[in-house]
């Protein structure tokens, strides 16, 4: 390793010379300035070497290789080393005994069919079961023949999840013998793991959305690939939107979008009937079951069938699945009573029990991976793991040696409405296509079963067939400011292939508009642009912009970063009350926002960062949330000072110390207000009326008449979570748009701001009397 | 309702006082001028203690739950300045974004999972009540109507098979008592002795729906005695991946028929054309036969909640419950 490096540097610095003159790592949205430079750059340079036409001898095997004109056999010798093709460094063991595995995958049969579609058409439909090997290899049969680095051109490959991008990116490097960053490398929000050298990245698709907004025509690819389209997120759907506008205008451009077997002719019919290639998946035969009538109660039903599977089924692992932490975690204990009873009673074999979800730390989440226990006596009952997750494990994550699959039909989705401005994750039954992908899971190994929680009957009428995408189901203020940053001016034309519902896109200009972000003609403002240039949410973008009027940017910057990681308190089942006290000593009266930046600010402190793992851990608090929010903190604020946002702050003796963030929440999140009512237990949302709750979880003392509120959650209750006490006149005073009084309807919320006018009024005539 | 919707909309609000009393007491035909200062003495004790008493939950769960519904069914108007903005660029309400056909123009409705039933049991409740009920709803006419007033049209239906329960109870003690000689007052018959067939038509269905529990209550108990051997009880199966073709169709299509045939043989044993007349009869209509049976054959008042010595049924009011205000 250490005697490549030399060599590989320099390689790199020959070709894109001017890397080091611009430091584009100070300025990521400006890089591709660079590219372009580099581009024109490189190609002549790429001439000439073309011209000696020797790239045995250079050690480099792809100097010979004609752009979209070879074929898999070329590639194949490529591979074969002995230098790597890419680094010209000499080939490690590894890298072999990988390409064998590699070779054994069903996309590479189909290579050369792939190469020829690919060469023939500018967008193509890629469809391969999970298990295909499509994400790993796809991009690198692409990189054999698009030749990007020689263009001074990268290839992209979008995933849904960071997880996966940063996950894949690591296998992919590791099968190209490289070290991950370099030649392969990944870019997710808040984290940019690529360099110069990088010619492939994988990368979140709101990542790709966001470097567009500084580049319309992505000049920096020559092939951009959308992994997972089938999952239809937010951002998937609108690069669909731009890559099918911008294929008109870059005719160089190639197009690949990848699906599992789901609605690939919905995708090619978009693409003004894009080719399709399919490649089969590796998968058994799975038996399905239903039972004869609905259930009563879904957890309790899957708890039985797991623990029956158990009892009764050979050998082979379960994977059930729920629809949230809580939930699982539960379940698990459950399984792990029972279980350890039937092995004492029924003589069952030995039953691990893993949980899985999104928030589960790495480590843990692991663990899925170890193999199930072997049987207590030899010859005796098999031993198996089971399993307990959310949808995660539907596509993203494979988990080997599952058989049986444990379906109740629910999963937590999310769901937006324009009417009320609710966006919350509800459990909700999943659609046909859903439960298909779960049923494809039992049969990764051998031939498996999949017990379905309910009826054969109830399958065909009450599921629907396809999940809703996500861009009916969000909230699309950011994503219309993204647009309008894209360039995209007629937003009601603009052709997606799921459009939403028109008041949808209303509330988002809307909202938009009361945040000052666009005019009242829909066009940009500055503070629009501005906003644009943060990853954020645009309520949370304008605070982080205003609260430099409030003198508190500091502040409202961690504040902001805390919010856009998953929950830092930590609230163990069997510790609640433990966990509560250590929270209190965070806590401030006026609200969580604010007990958040205690928090925060403790850790920081001396004390905490002496060992912050430990600190954490007593403090019943998430390190790695912790981690992540300094993180994004440090992000943000290079944004801000790149923007010229004042970093400032109230001397944290002045009394209005607190009470300029408070200020300055407001200036966010003026939309997001609420009352409480008459009767003093239920608070009322500002313009909306709706009836809600504070959530069990806030500090906030409930004599608090206004608050600000970051979340609004639908459970079986509506509750507003992350809450803090604000005063109507700040209301008034600094979002005098959204508070026209005139526009509000008659009732209690009105009644009351209208007598704080009066009084704000009175109190400004005395001021001028005086003087 | 009427005096809301005449109320000025804009301008009422420099009076604070007046303001809150419009939420709850706004008469218009009742001018205030005319009022006593002792009348308006005791319309303000009256109107403090409405104000004052604390809403019970359910009351305020159910007014927020109205007040949801109303909003979520309440499409944003025109006067939302995302409307105009959208209008500027040619959107006329009503169409849907886009330029791919059939686009939605409506929000996917929020719908909210409060318990753990598992998918379709809300549907199978829901057939199961209207197969009690017996008629089928006219939904073509149901969909025009306000919210409200379906509400209360189902809650009216709910109220009077609740009283054609009641009858039918108090029929069929009454004729089974004058069938056994009139001195048990047994609680109806034993199921088990008597075809179905024999009993008046009017409470039949409930001693049929009797018959249907306890079988129910029996198939529960059985089911949970063999939770244990569950592969071959509790699960129906249906071979191979059912993401295929038609042959396995075929095969799933010959369970089902299979399962049909046993249900029929098993819940409906014979049909009825007679109950089922009856039972496609309005709600009202039936529990007047019902009520006007009782009347005639046992001269029994169902609102008097008496029998009366003879056909005339001397001191009641009227065969129907105003009658009996």
């Amino acid at each position: 390793m250490a005697d490549r490096r030399p060599e590989l540097e320099e390689s790199g610095r020959a070709k894109r010379q001017r890397t080091d003159d611009r430091d584009p790592r100070n300025n990521p949205y400006l890089a591709h300035h660079y590219d372009d430079a580099a581009a024109s750059a490189a190609g002549p340079q790429f001439n000439s070497r073309k011209g000696k036409s020797n790239g045995a001898a250079s050690g480099r095997s792809l100097d010979a290789f004609k752009r979209h004109e070879t074929i898999a056999a070329d590639a194949r010798k490529a591979e074969d080393g002995p230098n790597n093709p890419f680094t010209a460094a000499p080939l490690s063991q590894q890298y072999f005994r990988i390409l064998k595995t590699r070779r054994d995958l069903p996309v590479h049969a189909q290579r050369d069919e792939f190469l020829e579609m690919y060469h023939k058409t500018q967008i193509l439909v890629f469809v391969g079961e999970t298990g295909s090997g499509k994400t790993t290899q796809i991009p690198q049969f692409v990189l054999f023949d698009d030749l990007p680095h020689y263009y001074g051109k990268m290839v992209a490959c979008t995933q849904p999840r960071r997880v996966a991008a940063m996950s894949v990116a690591q296998r992919v490097a590791a099968e190209m013998d490289v070290e991950l960053g370099e030649e392969v490398g990944y870019s997710i929000r808040f984290e940019d793991k690529t360099s110069p050298r990088t010619m492939l990245k994988y990368m979140t698709d709101g990542m790709l959305l966001r470097e567009a907004m500084h580049d319309w025509d992505m000049t920096r690819y020559s092939t951009i690939i959308l992994d997972e389209a089938h999952e239809r997120t937010l951002a998937t759907d609108i690069l669909m939107a731009l890559l099918k506008d911008l294929s008109t205008r870059r005719p160089d451009l190639k197009v690949i979008i990848m699906s599992a077997t789901l609605d690939a002719q919905k995708f090619q019919r978009y693409f003004h009937d894009a080719p399709l290639l399919a490649v089969p998946g590796r998968t058994h035969p799975v038996e399905i079951f239903y039972t004869p009538e609905p259930e009563r109660d879904y957890v309790e039903a899957a708890l039985r069938t797991v623990l029956q599977i158990h009892a009764t089924e050979r050998e082979g692992d379960i994977l059930l699945f729920l629809t949230g932490e809580e939930e699982i975690e539960d379940a698990c204990r459950k399984i792990r009573l029972e279980a350890d009873e039937l092995v004492r009673e029924a003589g069952a074999g030995p039953l691990k029990v893993y949980p899985l979800y999104g928030t589960l730390p790495p480590q843990q989440q692991q663990k899925i991976f170890e193999p199930a226990p072997p049987p207590d006596v030899p010859d005796g009952p098999p031993g198996r793991k089971c399993v307990v997750s959310t949808n995660i494990a539907e596509t993203s994550l494979t988990i080997d040696g599952i058989v049986y699959v444990v379906d109740p039909g629910f999963s937590k989705q999310k769901v937006y409405n324009p009417r009320v401005r609710v966006e919350s994750l509800l459990v909700s039954p999943i659609s046909k296509a859903s439960a298909q992908q779960r049923a494809g899971r039992a049969g990764r190994t051998r031939p498996g079963k999949c017990f379905r929680l309910y009826t054969e009957d109830a399958f065909k009428k009450e599921l629907i067939e396809q999940t809703y995408p996500e861009i009916l189901r969000s909230n699309l203020s950011a994503t219309v400011l993204e647009l309008k940053k894209l360039g995209v001016d007629d937003l009601v034309h603009f052709d997606l292939m799921d459009p939403p519902a028109p008041e949808t896109l209303m509330r988002a200009l809307e909202e938009l508009n009361y945040l000052a972000c666009l005019d009242d003609e829909g066009e940009l403002t500055p503070l629009g642009r501005l906003a644009s240039e943060f990853p954020l949410d645009p309520a949370l973008a304008v605070m982080l912009i205003s609260s430099p009027e409030f003198y508190c940017s500091n502040e409202i910057l961690s504040i902001t970063a805390l919010l856009s990681v998953p929950q830092i308190f930590v609230r163990p089942a069997a510790q609640r009350k433990r966990a509560d006290e250590m929270k209190d000593l965070f806590a401030h009266s006026d609200g969580d926002h604010l007990t958040m930046l205690n928090v925060y600010h403790a850790f920081k402190g001396a004390e905490a960062q002496a060992n912050p793992k430990q600190w954490c851990h007593d403090h019943f608090l998430s390190f790695r949330a912790l981690q992540q929010a300094d993180n994004v903190r440090t992000q943000l604020r290079r944004i801000m000072e790149r923007s010229e946002i004042d970093l400032v702050s109230t001397d944290f003796n002045d009394k209005k110390y607190y009470e300029n963030i408070r200020r300055a929440l407001v200036a966010g999140f003026f939309m997001q207000v609420a009352k409480k009512d008459a009767s003093g237990k239920l608070y009322t949302t500002v313009k909306e009326n709706q009836s809600v709750l504070l959530h069990p979880s806030t500090v906030l003392a409930t004599e608090a008449e206004w608050v600000v509120y970051n979340e609004y959650v639908l459970t079986s209750k509506n509750y507003i979570r992350t809450v803090t006490a604000v005063k109507p006149e700040w209301l008034l005073d600094i979002a005098e748009t959204y508070y026209n009084l005139d526009e509000f309807k008659k009732g209690e919320i009105k009644t009351a701001l209208l007598r704080t006018q009066d009084k704000m009024r009175r109190k400004a005539a005395q001021k001028a009397s005086y003087k | 309702m009427a005096h809301r919707q005449r109320e000025p909309s804009a301008g009422e609000a420099s009076d604070d006082e007046d303001d809150y009393m419009a939420m709850s007491f706004a008469e218009p035909d009742s001018p205030a001028h005319k009022e006593t200062s002792m009348q308006r003495r005791a319309r303000r004790v009256r109107e403090g203690e409405i104000k004052g008493r604390v809403k019970s939950k359910a009351e305020r769960e159910a007014d927020a739950a109205a007040a949801q519904e109303e909003a979520l069914a309440t499409a944003l108007d025109d006067s939302n300045k995302g409307f105009r903005m959208m209008a500027k660029l040619g959107y006329k309400r009503g169409a849907a974004l886009g330029k791919s056909e059939g686009a939605r123009t409506e929000p996917i409705k929020l719908s909210r999972k409060d318990d753990r039933g598992g998918i379709g049991l809300e549907a199978e409740r829901k057939r199961k009540l209207r197969d009690e009920a017996g008629n089928v709803p006219n939904k073509a006419k149901f969909d025009e109507w306000d919210y409200r007033d379906r509400m209360a049209q189902e809650a009216q239906e709910r109220r009077i098979e609740g009283q054609i329960f009641h009858a039918q109870r108090m029929a069929e003690t009454l004729d089974t008592e004058e069938e056994a000689g009139g001195n048990t007052a047994g609680q109806g018959i034993d199921s088990g002795t008597k075809p179905l067939t024999s009993c008046n038509v009017l409470w039949r269905g409930l001693v049929l729906q009797r018959q249907a529990d306890e079988e129910e209550q029996q198939m529960r108990r059985e089911r949970d005695r063999n939770l244990s051997r569950f592969k071959d009880c509790v699960y129906s199966a249906d071979d191979g991946d059912s993401s295929d073709d038609d042959e396995h169709r075929n095969v799933l299509e010959a369970k089902l028929n299979d399962r049909t045939l046993f249900d029929e043989q098993d819940d409906e044993p014979e049909a009825d054309p007679e109950l089922e007349e009856f039972n496609s009869l309005p709600p009202a209509e039936r529990l007047t036969r019902l009520l006007v049976y009782l009347r005639d054959k046992h001269h029994y008042c169902f609102w008097c909640k008496c029998k009366y010595p003879d056909f005339a049924l001397d001191g009641c009011p009227g065969v129907d419950e105003e009658d009996h205000d």
